[in-house]
């Protein structure tokens, strides 16, 4: 007899139309994968009935949900698809998938040792080494560690004049800002601190995503707890939090419950990506942006899957319009092929750069200074195989206000 | 009449009893034939719960049937491991069965019957029937756990009828009955119309088996033999997906909807009870005052099912014989009936086997064997009780799925899931063998081609009935055609594909229809789409 | 508040026609797009003339101020409306969830438009799957090419393709019909 039973995930309201299909990346360059619909709700019928009918293939899901976005029934295939790996799939992770897994505890070990590790990273035999006994592909570019991260900057440089400002937020700056890329993390608190907001750090961890995909649910199952407990303890000081990363956010917000089974009912309505944050602030007048005068960039913004799921790239492209010098171009929806942590699995990095072919021709025939993206392993995987720049909208909009100007209009 | 139209016996009708007598009689040795004017199992034997029934619902009413069925039940899992599925049963009380004189001193009482007829049955917590079936109504105030399972009848009936043949006996689907060859008070034999080629035939045997359900009261009339029959209308709902994993029952006194059995990738509520004439048996229609029924009563035992798509209705004909003291038919046993028509009427060569249920079909097949080997003076004992049926030597999925090469596909654990171990006989030789043909279901060109050449399939619904096909979420929205295709081929005829197809999607409406509403309404506006509109039905670009 | 010129609710055949005319035309068009069209429905064209989608998002409900129909709610953006001059009601019968049935009664779930339908059930479905099927002329009603409340033409809403009565994909011209009252709303917006 079967512990589970019946699906949170409207299931049975697939029409079995197989649109889903029509839009996997996956599907259309690895044939070992049956789609989500076959992984999905086909599957999943016939897993109710015997956990037997799980199929290994379904590790082939790259968890884009662009299948989501595609169904017209508002069948959760994707988080079918994930659910059912945490259920049946008996495999236990690998030494590669928990290091890929674990951002933010090998982030701190990586950080330390930030120069030695980068370089040794970006050496041939080195890179071979991890191909062969990890199985990270070694045509793959690995992120970079920084050797401060963002939160010892922010506690060094930034901290103490928080407190000053009138209004206040809580910063969710996930892994990537605070290991591999903290000069987005510097721009967030430039851009809010000239809105007149005082930026607050939280007692964080990992929002989790990598150990989700990567079957290690009991340590990201804690670290959701303990994250929603500190987004209580903020929003009780009346601090809304702001994040920075699609992905994380995504996650935070629908992952917890629908595959963690935590419940974010009371705080999810509170957290807001930075970019929906600012356009409603500037839309209803509450802070007011002064542009450089002179700025100007031709850029094209190309819509992290996660961010299309989260139905919020709206408010970036809204965003970005505001800014008097700008001239962007919407790329066709299409994914970048890395997914996160699959791209760097060798098994998939040649079924990452087919899927991410088409929008790397997109980004070529616009040709544009940079790319605009709010996710950060999405900007990994086009700056690798474009060598076009990617910028997140908050470095952006760091760039073009004039924050001087900016900060005494809303400061005052 | 040529020499091999010559039987030592000859059965009318391929349900389940027919063809469980068919079995029976082939394994003692006789020369058997079996005539079915339609497919096998699609009259009352393929439109019912398929509930392996522990016999705790006639423990308080009616012990002698509720020890037949905790018999059979015992027999059937070792018989036929490839069409029963152990799930387990309970028998459930609501707080309003309080009100209604069925509460937990009914349930006491229950137990008692249960256990007198031989019935493993122990109370249990709520709580601990919340744990063992998440979906059960959460606010049962009792339940009992007995040995209830789940029995595909189609599959059941296809492993009597192979096993039938494998000894000997000549099955006839598509073959209807006409008349008896008949001399004074002797029958001699029958005459039979081929439905397909309107071919007349006549055959011989000194005995004829009238096994024919519900038919079987005309049947015996033109015997000139009067059965007092009496056609009870069983309506039930399909739902989309297993609900439950453990069947659930109330506890009480059998009423209409009442019964939720998970079978296969499916869950089934039933079943109503009205009486109805015998020129409707032959095409029912499942009514909207049913399905109101069967889903507030489907809500009190899991209340899932009110957002729980519905696949579609199906209703099927009890052949109860009648007794006129009760006009809801619930009251009478399900007994079995076997009439030696010669001491009964003075009818020479003529028996009939009727009453009874799906599950006591092997000892109906035994009595009625036994009154055919008494008239042949054939002194054979029967043998059914003990042999597996093809396909359940080792029938579960997990080691027949072992034997195929490689990691078992999706397809190939559907194939073991469904044919049991005769599942290693289908040919996975090409990658387009193990294609699937229904995704919903997960059935493979392969099982087909093997269903056809091994299974005895004329049309789309045979197919179905031994493979599943078009039978999932989509009802064949998207297989049809594919399967269509598939079968003429198989059939050695290409040019039958649009008619085998248009067949088809009248009888996969009918079922829709009754519960056109909601999400299985947007199945039905999406099939028209697909079959009148974006492609047009045309025979070269399958 | 986001502002448009024209919110077109639907994102499949007549959506996106209505919506590429009306933006190359110089309107500010966004489109909420609830999963993809079974027609093929290319959105490229709009993209490219600066049209805005809201795709995987949908329209949950709207405020109505007398006989207009001022601004529409959305899953995704929570408390920031989307508001226009003119909507485009576009978004298919069954399937695509433009009009719902349950077992009593049919309805449109987004602004509970009047319906025209039969109320017996019975007399939906023919037994023959290749006959005419009734339940595929119901659709919302209009007046003047504008949706009906509670029997109250609603001024500026239009239904266009599918979601109306008397159109549906399952008939051989369907596809002709569904673009010529997508044009058909592009011409009420154009001459108002």
């Amino acid at each position: 007899m079967q512990e589970r039973n019946i699906s949170a995930s409207n299931f049975e309201q697939c029409q079995k139309c197989s649109i889903c299909e029509t839009v996997c990346p996956v599907m259309a360059n690895n044939p070992a994968y049956g789609g989500p619909k076959k992984s999905g709700p086909d599957g999943e019928r016939y897993r109710l009935k015997n956990g037997i009918f799980f199929d290994d293939s379904l590790k082939y899901c790259l968890n884009c949900k662009r299948c989501e976005v595609a169904c017209p029934s508002g069948v959760k295939i994707a988080d079918l698809i994930q659910r059912a790996r945490i259920d049946y799939g008996t495999h236990s992770p690998k030494l590669r998938d928990m290091m890929l897994a674990s951002t933010d505890q090998m982030g701190p070990l990586a950080g330390a040792f930030a120069p030695i590790v980068n370089y040794s990273l970006s050496l041939k035999p080195v890179k071979g080494l991890l191909d062969a006994t990890l199985g990270i592909d070694k045509r793959r570019t690995m992120p970079k560690y920084s050797s401060e991260t963002f939160v010892h900057w922010f506690k060094k440089n930034a901290a103490a004049g928080q407190d000053d400002f009138k209004k206040h937020i809580s910063y969710f700056h996930g892994c990537y800002a605070n290991y591999n890329y903290p000069a987005l993390g510097k721009d967030f608190v430039a851009v809010m601190n000239a809105f007149g907001y005082g930026v607050h750090l939280m007692d964080e961890r990992c929002c989790g995503v990598a150990k989700i995909a990567n079957g290690m649910i009991p340590a990201a199952t804690r670290d959701a707890k303990i994250n929603l407990e500190a987004f209580r303890k903020s929003l009780s000081k009346g601090r809304e939090i702001v994040t920075v990363s699609t992905t994380c956010t995504m996650t935070l917000i629908e992952e917890y419950p629908e595959l963690l089974k935590v419940d974010n009912s009371d705080v999810k309505e509170h957290i807001s990506l930075v970019e929906q944050f600012l356009y409603k602030a500037i839309a209803s007048g509450e802070v007011k942006p002064v542009w450089k005068k002179d700025w100007k960039a031709k850029a094209a913004y190309h819509c992290p899957c996660h961010q299309e799921r989260l139905g919020l790239g709206i408010f970036t492209t809204e965003l970005l319009k505001m800014i008097p010098g700008m001239e962007l171009t919407e790329l066709e929806s299409n994914c970048c092929g890395i997914a996160g942590t699959y791209g760097f699995k060798k098994e998939n990095f040649k079924v990452s750069q087919m899927i991410g072919r088409p929008l790397f021709d997109s980004i070529a025939a616009a040709a544009p200074e940079f790319v605009a993206c709010e996710c950060e392993t999405c900007k990994w995987q086009i700056e690798m195989s474009t060598g076009v720049p990617v910028k997140n909208p908050v470095s952006i909009i760091a760039d073009a206000l004039d924050l001087e100007k900016t900060s005494e209009l809303n400061c005052g | 009449m040529p020499l091999n139209n010559d039987f030592d016996v000859i059965i009318i009708g391929g349900g389940i009893t027919g063809a469980g007598t068919a079995r029976d009689c082939a394994m003692r040795g006789l020369k058997v034939l079996l005539v079915e004017r339609h497919d096998i199992a699609t009259g009352a034997t393929g439109r019912n719960h398929g509930l392996l029934h522990s016999g705790a619902r006639y423990a308080v009413k009616d012990s002698e049937s509720a020890e037949e069925c905790i018999r059979e039940n015992k027999i059937l899992r070792s018989i036929a491991a490839a069409c029963v599925e152990d799930t387990g049963g309970l028998f459930i009380t609501l707080p309003e069965d309080e009100d209604a004189g069925f509460g937990l001193d009914y349930q006491k009482k229950f137990i008692e019957a249960c256990i007198k007829a031989g019935i493993e049955a122990r109370a249990i917590s709520p709580a601990e029937a919340r744990a063992m079936e998440p979906s059960v109504n959460p606010s049962l105030i009792g339940a009992v756990v007995v040995p209830d399972g789940s029995v595909d009848p189609f599959r059941l009936c296809a492993a009597n009828v192979t096993d039938a043949a494998m000894h000997g006996a000549k099955i006839l689907s598509y073959t209807e009955f006409l008349d008896f060859i008949r001399e004074g008070d002797t029958i001699l034999g029958v005459r039979v119309l081929d439905t397909r080629t309107g071919q007349k035939a006549e055959y011989r045997a000194p005995v004829t088996v009238n096994a024919a359900g519900i038919w079987g009261h005309g049947i015996a009339e033109k015997a000139g033999v009067h059965i007092g029959m009496y056609p009870a209308k069983g309506a039930l709902l399909v739902f989309g997906h297993r609900v439950n994993n453990v069947v659930i029952n109330r506890c009480r006194k059998s009423a209409d909807g009442d019964i939720l059995v998970p079978g296969d990738s499916v869950t089934v509520i039933g079943t109503t009870s009205t009486k109805v004439p015998f020129e409707e048996c032959d095409n029912m229609e499942v009514t909207p005052d049913e399905v109101r029924l069967l889903l507030r009563e489907g809500c009190a035992l899991c209340p899932a099912l009110a957002d729980t798509r519905i696949l579609r209705a199906y209703a099927g004909v009890r052949p109860l014989v009648a007794d006129d003291s009760d006009p809801t038919g619930r009251s009478i046993s399900r007994g079995i009936v076997c009439l030696d028509h010669e001491t009964r009427d003075g009818v020479k060569g003529f028996v009939s086997i009727t009453g009874g249920k799906l599950m006591t079909y092997r000892l109906m097949a035994e009595l009625a064997t036994d009154a055919v080997c008494r008239k042949l003076a054939v002194h054979k004992r029967c043998q059914t009780a003990e042999t597996p049926l093809p396909g359940s030597a080792d029938g579960r999925i997990e080691t027949v799925s072992k034997h195929f090469e490689g990691i078992a596909t999706l397809g190939q654990k559907g194939a073991a899931g469904r044919q049991g171990d005769l599942a290693g006989k289908i040919r996975f030789d090409s990658e387009e063998d193990k294609q699937l043909v229904c995704e919903c279901e997960q059935v493979t060109l392969g099982e087909i081609k093997y269903a056809v050449a091994e299974l005895g399939v004329h049309s789309l619904s045979d197919l179905r009935r031994r493979t599943r096909v078009g039978m999932g979420t989509c009802q064949g929205t998207l297989c049809i055609r594919k399967a269509a295709k598939a079968l003429a081929i198989a059939l050695g005829d290409p040019s039958l594909e649009g008619k085998l197809a248009a067949d088809y999607l009248d009888e996969r409406w009918k079922g829709m229809r009754p519960v056109g509403w909601g999400d299985t309404l947007r199945e039905m506006e999406f099939m028209q789409r697909v079959y009148k509109y974006e492609k047009p039905y045309s025979y070269d670009e399958v | 508040m986001m502002k448009f010129d024209v919110v077109i609710i639907g994102g499949g055949l007549a959506g996106m026609r209505a919506a590429t005319v009306l933006q190359t035309e110089g309107l500010r068009c966004a489109v909420v797009a609830e999963g993809l069209s079974l027609h093929d429905a290319p959105r490229s064209e709009f993209k490219a003339a600066g049209g805005t989608i809201l795709a995987g998002d949908k329209v949950v409900g709207g405020v109505f101020e007398g006989d207009r129909l001022r601004s529409v709610r959305t899953e995704k953006l929570g408390d920031v409306t989307l508001e226009a001059d003119w909507f485009i009601l576009a978004t298919g019968k069954y399937f695509s969830k433009g009009i719902v049935a349950d077992m009593d009664r049919i309805y449109e779930p987004l602004f509970g438009l009047d319906v025209l339908y039969e109320q017996d059930r019975s007399k939906w479905f023919d037994p023959a799957f290749s006959s005419h099927q009734h339940f595929l002329d119901f659709g919302v009603r209009t007046s003047d090419g504008c949706a009906l409340k509670d029997g109250v033409r609603i001024v500026n809403l239009i239904p266009a393709g599918e979601v109306l009565a008397g159109i549906s994909s399952a008939e051989g011209d369907a596809k002709a019909r569904i673009q010529k009252s997508a044009l058909d709303a592009v011409q009420m917006i154009r001459r108002n």
